[in-house]
Order: structure tokens, then sequence, then C-alpha cells
């Protein structure tokens, strides 16, 4: 027991792959299965409250597009509003096969584009959010440039089932508890062979070295004594290379705390602008596409590149011992330029495309830094802890068989057996329809005559209780009185003794229940009839008794003045029909004393038609003639004008 | 309250109208029974507003709106933008959009607080939908239809989606939206619901053949029993009553 708690103690403090606790370490076992990483979402009570409240409103949990689950509405609204989201839908309308979070983040790497910028670049964050956007349609462009997107996807998908993890289990642990260490930091011979992984795991363990002090220091010659990774990344102008050792360095802080840390042999960057800003793609790129621009800024990056070029292979040539004795090479490259630069066959190249120790960072990077390089070499050599609730796994994978093997044997159990209904529930459903289309009915002596024939307790509720009409009116009565049928109250009331102060699963008494007068009346006529004594009339909401006679008399009061009312209304709208139709006579007689224009009066001509007038009849030789006279009057009326001015 | 209608012999009256909490917008018909219905449902409520888009009748097609705002798309004349802004109330915004997909009514569904969009929109159209209408924009798809617009009947109550959604998108849609939604259909079986029907808070106006089922569907989701032009159950419900009452006479 002392010793597992002391084995959960280690796994509190990161571990290095290489300097693991011996006690952890010669209790380690190979996991045959991979452990489900992807923790149940937990359902906390508040959830719950929320769902039940509004049970109308869905709660899905994954995106079946995308695969991806989410723990609450904002998750999922970010989700959605992700490039990879986005991404998938589109590639769902054209047919394509919608991608995974992971292959997603890897066709974005595999653009040939990269962010650029400094590391506390304005610009950048100014630019952030167009930039996703040109990512995802590039990417989209790239997609559809693809002669046969299927086959690339489904190489993708074969390749996938190695899972970038081994997973480990340790007898001094939990059952459920698993390290997981990256399969990219052993050999790919080791690698074929996970049965021996411990050993392996145990011969790589290295004596961590101490740190040099201060007085002591000199500046490190890149020296390749131990065993040490070469890593690197290239990407829109910016190179980063690390040497690093694989023996921590312990350093000795204040207080004698030991601090282990990774010792890099070596490190460079270098950083020349080559990305074409606010457009994307290397100026290469844009050159061999579009034809070489001749504007100050492409001869720059034209020249930069080269210079990069030149920086990067004067750099390797320098670690080439390293390098060449280096256990592992972890370099990110992307794109056409960026690999070119690294492997292509120069004069003395280092790297080599074949070389069985390169390795691809098996996360996602971000941009090409010394800071970036060490966290990667951290995350590299971090031994993964997961914590995996066995019992539930096991529980959903035998439902899941159960499932499977469900629809391969349908015959044997044809229908899910019935719950058997033993008589009396029987009865009682039987009770409930005909009690219930009475009432819809009113058929108040069929439902009296029911009631008594088949003795039915005043008691009686309708089964099954669970159905959603029998929620609200679980009694007859709540059912009269929902329905407003004041005969069927006052007979289940009087006659069939009905509870008024029964209440619904609402707390609702039947009076609660009534939409109309009639029927409340008939609840107040019901007090009065049976006396006060008969139920707890308060207790079933029921107002102050009142008589038949009052109540008809009050009726008929209102009946007669709604009767007044509406004749009086009656005899205002003919009045005013009566006036308005006097008004409207003496006003057209008033228009017709009016002088207004008599028959036959003489009508104004317009000058036009008085031209029509003189010309009709004319033959069409002397109608020009006329024209002709008349344009000449004109004529010289004018110049007379003129003169006269 | 649901109510059947019909323009011009065509049951599509979400393709001639556009309803929303603050407005309405009536296509300019031949006869005014299309328009009287509206008038009559929400006289002295909101504004109902006669409009042509681009010299078009098919208004609701063309645009899209809820209480906060209206857009428009680019065809819009500049007659017909003033027209709109003098008879819609002030504090709603209205804009124009230069939009390659210019049948807005048909790419856009929103309510007061989210709205789908098709997933191919520009994303400056994005950002104006976000802020003239007030809303939070996402792209999805609704029974792998991209007109999102035509296969949705949307209020702040509840939802109506094609009737071929599959479980799973309508669990999905709701929860984004989160309101309640169910697969149905107008106009004895029509599948674009969208078209088929308009609706706001309190109201829904369908085409004259739909079925009594699917008009209990509809009022059940979109709770239009409940609610009147407050707001709230009871003192809005009065109001309703009595204008039915007004009605018999």
């Amino acid at each position: 027991m002392a010793d597992t708690t002391r084995m959960e103690e280690f796994l509190k403090r990161p571990l290095y792959v290489y300097d693991l606790p011996p006690e952890l370490l010669a209790t380690l076992t190979t996991k045959t299965t991979n452990p489900i990483t992807e923790e149940e979402p937990e359902i906390n009570p508040e959830d719950a409250e929320l769902a039940a409240q509004d049970s109308a409103i869905a709660a899905s949990t994954i995106c079946s597009l995308c695969q991806v689950s989410y723990n609450n509405v904002q998750e999922q609204r970010s989700h959605v509003r992700s490039d990879h989201h986005r991404y998938n839908i589109k590639a769902q309308l054209r047919g394509n096969a919608p991608l995974e979070e992971i292959e997603f983040a890897k066709a974005i790497g595999e653009l040939d584009e990269s962010i650029s910028g400094s590391e506390s670049s304005e610009t950048e964050e100014e630019d952030a959010d167009t930039g996703a956007n040109t990512t995802l349609s590039a990417l989209l462009k790239k997609q559809a440039k693809l002669s046969h997107p299927e086959e690339q996807i489904e190489t993708a998908v074969t390749s996938s089932p190695k899972h970038p993890l081994f997973w480990l289990g340790s007898s001094g642990l939990p059952s459920n508890k698993s390290l997981g260490v990256y399969r990219a930091i052993f050999s790919n011979a080791e690698q074929d062979e996970p049965g021996h992984l411990v050993e392996t795991l145990q011969r790589k363990q290295l004596e961590p070295i101490k740190a040099r002090t201060n007085n002591s220091s000199k500046a490190p010659a890149p020296s390749a004594s131990g065993p040490h990774f070469f890593m690197c990344m290239i990407g829109g102008g910016h190179f980063a290379a690390m040497l690093v050792s694989l023996a921590p360095e312990i350093h000795r802080r204040q207080g004698g705390v030991e601090d282990r840390q990774a010792r890099v042999i070596a490190h460079k960057t270098f950083h020349r602008y080559t990305t074409r800003r606010k457009q994307g793609g290397s100026q290469s790129a844009s050159d061999a596409s579009r034809g070489a621009a001749h504007s100050a800024g492409s001869s720059l990056r034209r020249y930069n590149e080269a210079a990069l070029e030149k920086d990067i292979r004067d750099l390797l040539s320098d670690w080439r011992k390293e390098i060449d004795s280096a256990e592992l090479l972890f370099v990110r490259a992307t794109g056409k330029t960026n690999r070119k630069i690294l492997f292509d066959q120069y004069d003395g190249n280092v790297l080599k495309q074949k070389d069985p120790r390169i390795r691809g960072f098996p996360f996602n990077t971000r941009r090409a830094t010394q800071g970036e390089l060490l966290r990667c070499f951290k995350e590299l050599t971090r031994v993964k802890v997961s914590e995996v609730d066995e019992a539930a796994v096991a529980a959903a994978e035998a439902k899941k068989r159960e499932e499977e093997s469900k629809p391969a044997t349908p015959r044997p159990q044809p229908q899910p057996q019935k719950p058997k209904i033993s008589k009396e529930e029987e009865a009682a459903l039987l009770h409930t329809s005909q009690i219930q289309a009475f009432i819809r009915r009113s058929k108040v002596p069929a439902l009296m005559s029911y009631i008594t024939n088949n003795s039915i307790p005043s008691t009686f509720t309708f089964t099954p209780a669970s159905q959603p009409q029998n929620f609200r009116c679980p009694t007859p009565l709540h059912l009269a009185a929902n329905l407003n049928t004041p005969v069927v109250v006052t007979a289940l009331l009087t006659k069939a003794n009905a509870d008024p102060t029964a209440t619904n699963n609402e707390g609702r008494t039947p009076f609660e229940l009534t939409g109309d007068r009639a029927t409340r009346d008939a609840f107040r006529i019901a007090r009065h009839d049976l006396g006060e004594s008969k139920w707890d009339w308060d207790a079933a909401k029921v107002p102050s008794a009142v008589s038949k006679a009052d109540a008809d008399s009050r009726a008929e009061k209102e009946r007669k003045a709604a009767d007044e009312e509406e004749s009086n209304r009656r005899k205002a709208g003919l009045d005013r029909l009566k006036r308005e139709d006097a008004e409207r006579a003496a006003a057209e007689h008033k228009a017709s004393l009016r002088g207004g224009r008599t028959l036959g009066a003489v009508v104004e001509k317009t000058a036009a038609e008085k031209r029509d007038e003189e010309t009709r009849g004319m033959t069409p030789e002397m109608k020009m003639r006329l024209e002709r006279e008349r344009r000449a009057r004109a004529a010289e009326e004018r110049f007379k004008r003129m003169q006269g001015n | 309250m649901a109510v059947r209608a019909q323009f011009e012999n065509s049951n599509e009256v979400g393709v001639f109208s556009l309803l929303t909490n603050s407005y309405a917008i009536v296509a300019v018909g031949g006869s005014e029974n299309f328009y009287s219905v509206f008038e009559s449902e929400l006289q002295d409520v909101i504004p109902v507003c006669h409009a042509t888009i681009a010299g078009t009748r098919i208004v609701g097609r063309l645009t899209v709106g809820n209480r906060k705002g209206l857009l428009v798309p680019t065809t819009t004349t500049d007659q017909e933008l003033q027209h709109l802004r003098n008879t819609l109330p002030d504090e709603v915004k209205i804009q124009r959009i230069e939009e390659r997909l210019s049948a807005l009514g048909n790419v856009i569904c929103c309510n007061d607080h989210v709205a789908i969009v098709h997933p191919d929109l520009e994303r400056e159209t994005e950002e104006i939908i976000a802020d003239v209408l007030g809303v939070e924009v996402f792209r999805q798809t609704v029974a792998d239809n991209v007109l999102t617009g035509s296969y949705m009947a949307l209020s702040n109550q509840g939802g109506v989606v094609h009737p071929k959604t599959s479980i799973r998108d309508q669990d999905e849609l709701s929860s984004l939206l989160q309101v309640p939604l169910v697969a149905g259909s107008v106009n004895r079986g029509s599948p674009v619901v969208g078209a088929g029907m308009v609706v706001n808070d309190w109201l829904a106006i369908t085409g004259l053949d739909t079925t009594a089922t699917e008009l209990s569907v509809i009022e059940s989701v979109f709770r239009l029993g409940e609610m009147g032009p407050g707001g709230s159950g009871a003192g809005a419900g009065a109001v309703n009553k009595d204008s039915i009452v007004e009605s018999f006479y």
C-alpha cells in the first residue's frame, strides 16, 4: 500500500523518459490495448437540473461531423466557429470525407505558407483573424486541385492506426493509470518490437550530469559526448536548430532543491524576411506561378531566401559531426521550398531524406523559435500519465457488444417481454378509457350508470398515471373541470361523491383547472348543495357557496344586461346611419344648389384643339400650305420682336 | 396564434412576406387580401410595410431581419430603401449588403439571438449580420442543405426544420441555438418550411394548404398559444381574445 502511494508521488512530478525512478522502471509493463484517452464527460448535478428545466432543448455533446466532443454550449459554439468545423462543412458539401482534428492540423501544416513575423509583432495579431481565414481558403483551394482527394485521405487513414504513444503500466500503480511514451523517440527497429519496449527503456536510462558551477564555465563547445538529438524547424523565413543532450543536467537551486534541465549542447536561430505579407506563400513560389515580380520587396525577399538557405547549410555543415552522431533527427520542414533547403542534393549536404533517424514532431508545433524547440523536446521526453476508469470502459464495451449482438439475433425474442398485466390493472385501463369517453362527450346518465354498475370507488384515478394526458387530469373530476362541462362536474360532485380536494401532479385541484364561469359556478353550487362540512372546500380552492337560484338569477341578469347593451348598440348604430344618411342627403342637396357647369355651356378650348378644328376637312396640300403660312407669320412676329428689343 | 393565408393563389407566404417581432414586410400584390391578413393580426402592434425589393415581390426571400435590424440585398433601389426607412421603426437598423448570394432570406435564418447562415457566405457579410442584427453567426447546414433560410423557420421560442433532418442534427442545432426544434413540414407536406411560413414570437402565418396537424405542430413548437405581442403570457392573451371576439361581429 505504501508502495503504491509512493509511486503515485512520482506521478505528481513531471517524469523524464531517460531518467525514470528505478522503482517505477523495474515494475513497468507494456499495455496491450490503448487506453481511451478521452474522458467521459461528467454530468454535474447543476447541468442535470438545467436539463430538466428545459428538456425540450437538446443537449448535444458531440459534433457528428467532426467527431469533436464538448461539454457545454460555449464550447460547442466556439467549435462551430472554428476553421476545422467550417472546413468539414465545406468538405461534406463537396463530397469529400471530413477530417478529424489532428488530420486537419496536419493538412493546414502542409500548406506551403506559414505565419510569419517575429515573436511579439503586433501586426500579426491584427492579421490573425484574416490569417486564419486565408489559410482555410488556401487549404480548400489546394484540396480542390487534387485530382484524387479520396485516395489521399485513404492513405492518411491507413497510416493513422499507429498511435503516437506507447502505453505502459506498472505493477506498483493502480491498473487504471497508464504511462505514455512517444513512439517517435524509439528507433525504427525498437518500434517494431513493442514487446521489448520496457527493456529498451531500461537500457536507455542515463545518469544525470551535475551542472558546471559558474566559475568553471566556459563557452561549451558543441561536444557530442553522450547520446543527443538534433532538432530543427523551418518555415516562413524562420529557422531554429538545436542539439540537445539526453542526459539531464541537475542544477542545485537555493535550499538544496534539485532541478533537472535539458542540456542544450548548441542552438542557432535565423530569421530572414522571405514571406509575402498579407498574400502568403514564399517569393519563390510566387515567382514560379506568376512570373518574377520586379518590385523592391520581391527582390529583397528573393535575396533573403538565398541568404537563409546559405546560412542554414553553413550551420548544418558546421554541426556535421554532431548531426551524424545524433540518435534521432527531429525535423519540421513543410512545403517544397523548405524541404529543398535541408534535403536537396547540394555539394556536401548533411541531411538525407531517406535517413531512418529522421522524425517529424508527433504534435502541433508553432513558429520556429528556440523556445518552441525546447518545448518540443520537453513534450517528447515527458512521460504522459493517463487515468482511465476501466470499469466504465468495460461497461461501455459490454453494452456495445450487446448492442452489436442484438441485430444478429432478432428472432429468439421478437418482442421485448411486455410487463404482465394483472386482472385489476386491465379492468382499471378499461374503466379509464370508458369514463374518459363519457366525460368527453358529456354523457352524464351513461357515466353515472357506468360508475354505479361497476361500483367504481369515488377515489378512482386514471391509469396508467405516466401517460401525459393523465398527468394534468388524474381523476374524472379533473378531466370534467378541464373540459369545462358543468353538468358532468355537478353530477360527479353530487351523485358520484367525487373528491374536489384531490390534486393533480401539478398540485392543482379540479376547480383550478376550470376555464369558464359555468363550470366554476357548478363547483360553488355543489358547495352550497353538499354543505360546508362535506369537504374541506377551502382546500379545494372553491370560493364561497352560491345557491342554484342565485346563480341562475345572476346569469339571467347578465344575459338581460348584455341584451340591453346589444339593443342599445344597435339602436345607436341605426341612429348613426340615419343621421349620416340625412347629412349626406343634405350635402348632396347643397352641392346641387351650388352653381356648377350647366349643360351645353361653351367649353374653353386649348390652342391645339382650335388648330385641329380649323384644319378639319382640308386636303393634305391645303393643310401644308396653312401650316407654312402660319410658320412664316410666327417667324415674322419673332423678327419684329427682336428688332423691337 | 397560427393563421393560414395565401398570396395570389400561392401558398409560399414566406416568399412574399417577412415577419419579425418589431415589423412586418409584405409584398405589393394585385389584391389586398394577403396584406389585410397581416394587418388584422398585427394592427396597432407593429408596423406592416408594403414594399418591393429590386422591383420584385419576393421580399421574403431577398431580405432577412429580426427585432433589431433588416438586411437587404445590393439590388435594392434607393427609393425602396428610403421607403423602408420611412416605414420601419427608427430603432430598426437597415443595411444593404454586397453579397454574391443575394437571396439573403434563403441563405440566412435568424431569430433575435442567433443566426444560421450558408457556409459560403463572405466574411464581411458575416460581420455585418452580427453587427446589424445583433446575433451570433454560425455557418451550418440544415439536413445537408446549404439554404438554411429556406429549410428552417426560427423564432425565439422554437424552430421547425426540414422534415428529413436526422435526430442527431436536430439535437446539435437545438443545442447550438438553445431553442427546441422539431422536424416538420408546411403546406401539406412541403419541406421548404422557411419559405412556406413566417413566424415571430406570437404569430405564425402559413400557407392555406397547411393541414391541421402541421398547424398544431407549429403552434406547439413556437409556443404560439402562450405568448402575445407584449411577450408575457396572460396580459397579451387577453388582447388576443378581444381581437377574436371583435372579429365575430
